[in-house]
């Protein structure tokens, strides 16, 4: 009996120590991400914008007087190793709040665990709109686009072009047929004349795509909306080109204009795709792009991609947040990140108070060679500003209350 | 839908010459795990790395070469000997000290070598996507009844037979081919006539080796070469090699021939579930044959 209550008081005193944690000298961050595998063409983008930022932070004192440092965890892309590897942080590392993933399903996973915790996490990379939406809770940020936005955006693009007869094709997963339904469904409400002639699907990792391209082509349609993500997206166009397919039929592929799809073809990427992106470093030519493109270049030697603006966002939010609230404390931490805004390379970015979701903007452009670089770049960029695009607030109310 | 339209139209001689295309590339990695697995008796399941690092040293050599036709078919030749070079690494350097215990610990030690190899692609070639491209000469498609089919799969459609011929060649009319399959059957017998069995189970795991890293170089113009790719293959591979008869060569052929042709044959017919119905076929010959629909040497 005795020894249960010793027990009991040493493990109470223990978890109080857990729980004060901002005693130290420095404002703890803890990355889970891919760090292996294919996905870390993305995530090693997202840590060195975060880097470049924080460094600079710290170089000039920090915040509140304290340096922010962080310390990254590995999911190899697998949920449930992330889970635990988000306790691990929370607990041993005793971090002050989470960053990370590229994982949609590790990321509800861990934004699950942080609400019970009470623990700050910024999503940095999943596109599941579940995040902020319907699972969007107090402890969760968006610091990316969803599905559900890039869904949005590319309706309203496409709804000014004349095409009618529609078919969808894509990743047999959870992605793929958000990203595909997201623009097809929205797309439906702006113009109702469009038709669905039909759909194929292929699993995931799918290398040739010959079969399913010869078949849309059969069907003929006006314009196809391809939903690949990752290294299908360069497998996809890798067929489109040698097919001749882009030449036939205009398509639609999310992320296609982005340099991390783009750059491994060199010139030998289809021209004439459509695509959106939340990030392109020749555009919009402005000062404050180019000044982040400047400093990239100089710390990485090289582009920065989507991921590196997600990054370095991230680092200055958690800052100015810190600062706005003036102590470490989470709850005032998220009480002062909710509605602000914060100059970025494109633009001014405000984190919605309501489901806690930055607000972007969406490029939709086609792709065309350039005499300026040795791969393809988006021509005919149309900007959607983030506001014209996302869920607005009661919408959100209504998804979550479901 | 109207499935019996699809499959009478005119897209079909042009799915079914793609899915031929398809057929090659599965074909050449399956009949090399088929041929390890025949005759050393270890279901290799670091070959799907194999194939791997044949698409990475394709991309080096096409880089080194500076692209263009002759940088491509040195490629196609340079590669699959590295990947030969790595196989007879890991045979002589540890498979072969396990033989003479049980299976399983083959299988772990393949099953470790896939995750070696894969962190020591990963060191060599970085995270990032590769890609080569087409080379001029096989760039675009001809025109069957308005659809297109790349050249490159024209040029993947030769390739094939010519590969079977090869192997065909090499099994019956060689003989190391002849004792291959000789110890295949009855290793210890062959051993005891005086016959180094260890030198034809290396020479075996390095043909096994050569053709992976070969259906690797292949395939690297038409996908990004990544980390990762060696998964997605080593399942189907497996699959086919099963529904072949383990070991059998001519039902790797036979495997690849179901699993290419069902696939471009059941997008044609149902586009929304096209990757369902290879794997609808390996339940209808497991059902049927479980032990494969060729005799196998197990």
């Amino acid at each position: 009996m005795r020894k249960g209550v010793l027990f009991l008081a040493v493990f109470l005193s223990a978890f109080c120590m857990v729980g004060s944690g901002d005693a130290g000298d420095t404002i703890k961050v803890g990355f889970v991400d891919t760090y292996t595998g294919p996905a870390t063409t993305f995530t090693n983008d997202v840590l060195d914008g975060f880097k470049m930022a924080t460094e600079k932070i710290n170089a000039k004192g920090g915040v509140l007087g304290k340096k922010i440092t962080y310390v990254t965890r590995d999911d190899k892309f697998k949920p449930d190793i992330g889970l635990t590897m988000a306790k691990e942080l929370i607990l041993k590392e005793n971090v002050d709040l989470l960053v990370g993933t590229i994982n949609s399903a590790t990321a509800l996973a861990v934004s699950d665990l942080c609400k019970k915790e009470k623990i700050p996490f910024i999503v940095t990379f999943s596109k599941s709109d579940k995040i902020t939406g319907e699972k969007g809770h107090r402890y969760v940020f968006g610091m990316n686009e969803n599905t559900e936005m890039a869904g949005r955006a590319t309706a309203r693009a496409l709804s000014k072009k004349k095409f009618v007869k529609y078919w969808i094709a894509g990743d047999d997963y959870e992605y793929g047929h958000a990203i595909a339904n997201g623009v097809f469904n929205h797309l439906k409400t702006l113009n109702p004349k469009v038709q669905l002639l039909g759909q194929s699907w292929w699993k995931v990792g799918e290398t040739d795509f010959t079969p399913y391209i010869t078949q849309i082509l059969a069907a003929k349609p006006d314009f196809v909306i391809v939903a690949t993500g990752g290294g299908g997206m360069v497998n996809f166009q890798k067929a489109a080109q040698s097919t001749g397919f882009n030449k036939k039929v205009p398509f639609y592929q999310h992320t296609a204009i982005e340099l991390s799809t783009l750059s491994p073809q060199g010139q030998n990427a289809p021209e004439g795709v459509y695509g959106t992106a939340n990030y392109l470093f020749y555009f919009p030519d402005t000062k404050e792009n180019k000044a982040f493109v400047e400093e990239f270049r100089k710390a990485y030697n090289r582009y920065p991609k989507s991921g590196a603006l997600y990054g370095y966002m991230t680092a200055q939010f958690i800052a100015k947040s810190f600062e706005k609230a003036g102590k470490v404390d989470r709850e005032k931490f998220i009480d002062a990140m909710e509605g602000m805004t914060l100059p970025s390379p494109v633009g001014n970015m405000e984190m919605r108070a309501c489901d806690h979701q930055v607000t972007l903007p969406m490029f939709f452009g086609v792709t065309k060679k350039s005499p300026k670089y040795d791969f393809l770049i988006a021509g005919d960029i149309v900007s959607v500003p983030g506001k014209d695009y996302m869920p607005s607030c009661a919408e959100i109310a209504k998804v979550r209350a479901k | 839908m109207d499935f019996a339209a699809n499959l009478f139209s005119t897209g079909t001689l042009s799915q079914i010459l793609v899915g031929l295309s398809r057929t090659t590339i599965l074909f050449i990695v399956s009949s090399g795990m088929s041929l390890i697995l025949g005759v050393l008796r270890i279901p290799n399941v670091a070959h799907g790395s194999l194939y791997m690092i044949g698409a990475f040293a394709a991309w080096s050599v096409i880089q080194f070469l500076g692209g263009g036709l002759f940088a491509f078919l040195a490629a196609m030749i340079v590669a699959p000997l590295v990947v030969a070079a790595v196989g007879f690494v890991l045979e002589r350097g540890f498979f072969s000290y396990l033989y003479e215990r049980e299976h399983l610990m083959l299988l772990l030690l393949t099953f470790a070598f896939m995750l070696i190899l894969g962190d020591l692609v990963k060191i060599v070639w970085g995270p990032e996507y590769r890609s080569v491209t087409v080379p001029a000469f096989f760039q675009g498609s001809a025109e069957i009844f308005g659809l297109p089919l790349p050249w490159y799969n024209l040029f993947l459609l030769l390739v094939g037979p010519c590969i079977a011929v090869f192997l065909w060649l090499v099994i019956n009319r060689t003989d190391l081919g002849k004792l291959a399959r000789a110890a295949a059957v009855d290793g210890e017998m062959v051993g005891a006539v005086g016959i180094n069995v260890g030198w034809i189970f290396a020479f075996t795991f390095v043909l096994g080796s050569f053709l992976a890293g070969l259906g690797g170089a292949l395939i690297a113009p038409m996908v990004n070469i990544s980390l990762g790719m060696d998964h997605s293959l080593i399942m189907e591979t497996f699959l086919i090699v099963i529904i072949g008869g383990l070991g059998n060569m001519w039902g790797a052929l036979l495997g690849s021939l179901i699993f290419g042709l069902t696939q471009s044959l059941g997008i044609l017919i149902w586009p929304q579930f096209g990757i369902a119905f290879p794997y609808l076929a390996v339940v209808a010959v497991l059902v049927v044959r479980p032990r494969g629909l060729l005799s196998s040497t197990w």
